[in-house]
């Protein structure tokens, strides 16, 4: 397969690119000295975690760089236009670079919800491309629109081009976008993230999508993600960054089968293995150290240990998973959930009065046993999130019993409520927007508190949240820091701080990882299974990846539509799953096996 | 949609009865007696009880206010007298018992001080008010939408610092102020090279006595109402483009590899425009109520000077009249907006 790529004809050839960003701390080199090339045809997966360069590195081949604080230094990128034209991006000018943007070169964004315009019709946005190059009418430009958007399977075409972005959903959203992108047939398409912000079911159906047009139109593409599974499922070759560096890249056969650096066996073993379960996720720092010099660069060193190897010793027998699952269910339950409903006005009258009704929650009922972990699966909008919510009385009931210690949690008062608050905490999904941009981690972790009145005086509450800190390993010197000097996992450990900030019994994940890197992920799980541990908490952990909610509950419940599908053992789910719709979030998870790999190139 | 019209439009009636009965409060509690102040310095006792029983002044505060909705409302009862039929114009629908149901504009009653009807004279001014209000509003909007947008293209350079303070200074002028000055500079030093006058109406009386419309007197009061507009359409119109430019679908936009003009232009003044189109409407509307302050410096005869010229005399109807028309002016201009601001972003439902 290699040989047969290299036989193809260079489109992108990238050397020496470096590109900055100026920062309150002095220049970081986002993009270090990195050479590739991109051939005919060919798709290449550039993968690493947050920070790594690698969407940077996208975005200076369109050199949509921000400008400042971000500016291309130095390197070239030689785009061979047609066999004897050649020209170099970084070079040309912007008019003439503009002709070749979303024509030859057309690019995908990570966020489908934000990079449509929500102000224009969905059709018109494409039609606005092809028009721009093509030099055609409307009327054409609509036909070409219409077709594009069956060809991306797009239900009803002729709606979707009538319709805002905000009327479709996100996954149709990135239909419209991958439209955009092909209008023009593009040379090369560049994917940045673009299945990220997705569920893992819409996720399934994009990788398919562009499987298959990838194959039809013959372009190549450069896919980014974060995550190796994902790369499995398409790329011919691939190419691992870290902090700026490409640190390895080979064909997909080779960096699955033979990972040489470090860092590529690490993300290759971080994600949440199906067919086995283990005590903790390797993560980076299983395989490799990190030093920094004085200079600012860093030295990478590897430790003597293999990928089986370190997965070995971390694997958990099935004889120990039942055993552990036994003793659970031994103690009473610390929560019950009888026939819970949570409804919303759907549609409502002249008068006000409200007619029909949404039933995001309707006549659930489980159990969970003091220590478990109880995961709860579905795609979104099945009701997995109001059902959280409506537990801690974050959205009201509509009817059911909620019996939390032998109390029902929606017939307290409201110092009832405030009792019950900090034994239940919630860990909400995006670490972005949880925290107040104004306040220091530390005052954030004080506040609840000092709400609760817990400990006697400010400054046993200080040195309490200093060990919490350090707890969800963070240093202690962060307290008087803001939310926007740390990345996404460090935030997502902040919000966990917060919540055992009150010591509580219970805590409700609410997609707490699902805004993370795999990598990251793997960081956030294993402090979570540590925590547990530690201070026996109970978790309900909501997640719209099946992988995740089975490397963390003891039992799974799969929700779908407001009801329940099915629950049970979450291993029984996964190896014997009853119902087409939790057989369907199965088969979604981006499984990244050498075996699927292997068949794809037969 | 249509539903939701109708909605408001109750909402705003109510508005405006809750408008009349407040207003006729505080005017019927105040310790004038409207009577004297027709007749002036000389009257006799007779004379002031007799006007005071032909203004309906005697009646009970609640009577006296029903009586005037009753004026006021299209659909209305009176007795089907001659006189009547002349003070209304009304048109008669049915007959109950001794009085009939008509429908008629609604009757905005005399003018205390020169006899004449109140919607003749609100009639007069409205125009000259409307005119002024609209291009002031106009070249506030040219001027703040464009200013606001090349400074938020250039982002802490000397034009977008010039541009912030320059309106900050705007925006702390008053209306009045600015009005003096420019009548000073505009009117009087430079009067050589302007031909502007100090004061002066849009329509004026000529030797012969014939109206006549002087352009020219549009454009003090023009911009001395417009400069705070300016100011704050300058201000919205940056910090909202700021917020649009680095949101992802502008680099959509760059990346399908349109110009930076239609990137500008169509994707990010249009995402930008809801914010300023609230102030816009919110200034119109209160330049509509009449720009009391700019129309009494420069002596320009529109709602404003109407309005002070009212109060002053203590013209009970001229007043309830022309509190009213702003009131109207305000629920009509709220309800454009919503319908304005849903044809600008599809997200914003109307309910």
């Amino acid at each position: 397969m290699s040989l047969k790529i290299m036989e193809k004809k260079k489109l992108l050839s990238i050397e020496n690119l470096e590109t900055i960003f100026s920062t309150e701390e002095g220049i970081v080199k986002a993009v270090d000295q990195i050479s590739f090339a991109v051939h005919e045809g060919e798709t290449i997966g550039i993968v690493g975690e947050s920070g790594s360069g690698k969407s940077v590195t996208a975005l200076s081949i369109m050199r949509l760089v921000a400008t400042p604080p971000g500016e291309i230094k130095g390197g070239s990128i030689h785009f061979n236009k047609t066999a004897s034209e050649s020209v170099d991006l970084l070079q040309l000018p912007e008019p003439a670079l503009r002709k070749l943007r979303g024509n030859d070169i057309a690019m995908i964004f990570q966020e489908p919800m934000t990079s449509l315009n929500p102000v224009f019709k969905c059709g018109d946005q494409v039609v606005e491309a092809i028009a721009l190059h093509q030099k055609c009418s409307y009327q054409i430009a609509k036909e070409k629109t219409l077709q594009l958007f069956s060809k991306v399977e797009l239900p009803d075409p002729a709606r979707i081009f009538n319709a805002y972005p905000h009327q479709i959903s996100g996954g149709q959203k990135q239909r419209v976008m991958i439209a955009m992108a092909l209008s023009c047939n593009p040379k090369v398409l560049i994917a940045d993230e673009p299945t990220t912000a997705l569920d893992v079911t819409v996720q399934k159906s994009i990788l398919a999508l562009m499987n298959t047009l990838k194959k039809e139109l013959g372009a190549a593409v450069i896919f980014i993600t974060h995550d190796l599974g994902v790369i499995g499922e398409l790329a011919d070759r691939v190419i691992v960054m870290y902090k700026g560096k490409i640190v390895e890249q080979g064909t997909v056969l080779d960096i699955f089968k033979r990972p040489q650096h470090p860092y590529t066996k690490s993300l290759l073993a971080c994600r949440p293995p199906l067919d086995f379960h283990l005590s903790r996720l390797p993560i980076a720092t299983d395989f490799m150290e990190v030093a920094h010099q004085a200079d600012g660069s860093i030295v990478i060193k590897e430790k003597e240990r293999s990928l089986t190897e370190t997965l070995s010793t971390l694997k958990v027998s099935k004889a120990e998973r039942a055993e552990r699952l036994a003793k659970l269910q031994l103690e009473k339950p610390i929560l019950e959930v009888k026939k819970l409903s949570a409804w919303f006005p759907k549609r409502k009258n002249f008068f006000g009065k409200t007619t029909e009704y949404l039933k995001a929650v309707d006549e659930v009922s489980f159990d969970v046993y003091p220590g478990e972990t109880l995961g709860l699966v579905g795609e979104s909008g099945c009701g997995k999130t109001t059902l959280g919510r409506t537990i801690l009385r974050l959205t009201p009931a509509q009817a059911g019993q909620v019996i939390f210690e032998g109390k029902d949690v929606l017939k307290l008062s409201d110092q009832g409520l405030k009792a019950m608050r900090k034994d239940i905490q919630i860990i909400f999904q995006d670490p972005y927007s949880s925290l107040n941009p104004r306040m220091t981690i530390g005052n954030a972790i004080l506040e609840p508190m000092k709400v609760h009145g817990i400990w006697d005086h400010d400054k046993m509450r200080k040195e309490k949240v200093e060990e919490l800190l350090e707890t969800v390993n963070l240093e202690a010197k962060h307290f008087n820091r803001y939310p926007h000097e740390f990345s996404g996992g460090q935030r997502q450990r902040i919000c966990i701080a917060r919540a055992l900030a009150l010591q509580p019994k219970f805590i409700i994940c609410d997609e707490s990882v699902s805004a993370l890197d795999v990598s990251v992920q793997a960081q956030v799980l294993n402090l979570l299974i540590e925590l547990r541990e530690s201070f026996n908490l109970s978790y309900i952990f909501i997640s719209h990846d099946l992988s995740v909610v089975k490397f963390m509950s003891d039992r799974m419940v799969v929700m779908n539509k407001g009801v329940i599908e099915e629950m049970g053992p979450a291993d029984e789910i996964y190896n014997h799953p009853q119902r087409p719709y939790t057989q369907k979030l199965i088969d979604a998870i981006p499984k990244g096996r050498l075996a699927d790999i292997e068949a794809r190139f037969a | 949609m249509l539903s939701y019209i109708v909605k408001r439009l109750l909402y705003g009636l109510a508005v405006l009865v809750l408008v009349v009965v407040l207003v006729s409060s505080i005017i019927y509690l105040a310790p004038v007696d409207p009577a004297r102040l027709t007749f002036g310095q000389r009257s006799d006792t007779a004379s002031l009880d007799a006007k005071r029983d032909a203004l309906g002044l005697n009646q009970a505060l609640h009577l006296q206010l029903a009586a005037y909705l009753n004026d006021l409302s299209p659909l209305s009862v009176h007795e089907p007298t001659a006189a009547n039929q002349k003070k209304y114009e009304y048109l008669r629908l049915f007959g109950i018992g001794q009085k009939v149901l008509v429908l008629k504009t609604p009757y905005l009653r005399e003018s205390f001080q020169s006899g004449r009807k109140v919607s003749d004279m609100l009639w007069e001014a409205i125009p000259l008010t409307a005119i002024l209000a609209i291009s002031a509003i106009l070249l506030a909007s040219m001027i703040g939408i464009s200013l606001g947008v090349v400074a938020s293209l250039h982002q802490n350079s000397w034009f977008d610092n010039a541009a912030v303070f320059l309106s900050v200074l705007g925006f702390s002028l008053p209306s009045y102020v600015a009005a003096m000055l420019l009548a000073l500079f505009f009117g009087y030093y430079l009067n050589a090279y302007t031909g502007l006058e100090v004061q002066g109406s849009l329509i004026v009386l000529d030797d012969l006595g014939d109206e006549k419309i002087v352009w020219k007197n549009l454009m003090l009061p023009c911009l001395a109402l417009g400069i705070r507009p300016v100011a704050i359409i300058t201000q919205l119109t940056r910090s909202a483009m700021l917020d649009v430019l680095s949101q992802d679908f502008i680099r959509t936009a760059k990346a399908k590899g349109l110009s930076r003009y239609k990137v500008v232009v169509k994707h990010a003044l249009r995402n930008a425009l809801n914010p300023v189109v609230t102030a816009i409407s919110a200034w119109f509307a209160s330049l509509l109520a009449g720009a009391i302050f700019v129309e009494n410096v420069l002596n320009y005869q529109g709602l404003g000077k109407l309005t002070v010229t009212a109060l002053l005399n203590f013209d009970i109807p001229l007043i309830l009249g022309s509190v009213l028309f702003i009131a109207c002016v305000f629920v009509v201009i709220n309800i454009l907006v919503d319908i304005v601001y849903a044809w600008l972003d599809p997200r914003v439902k109307l309910a």
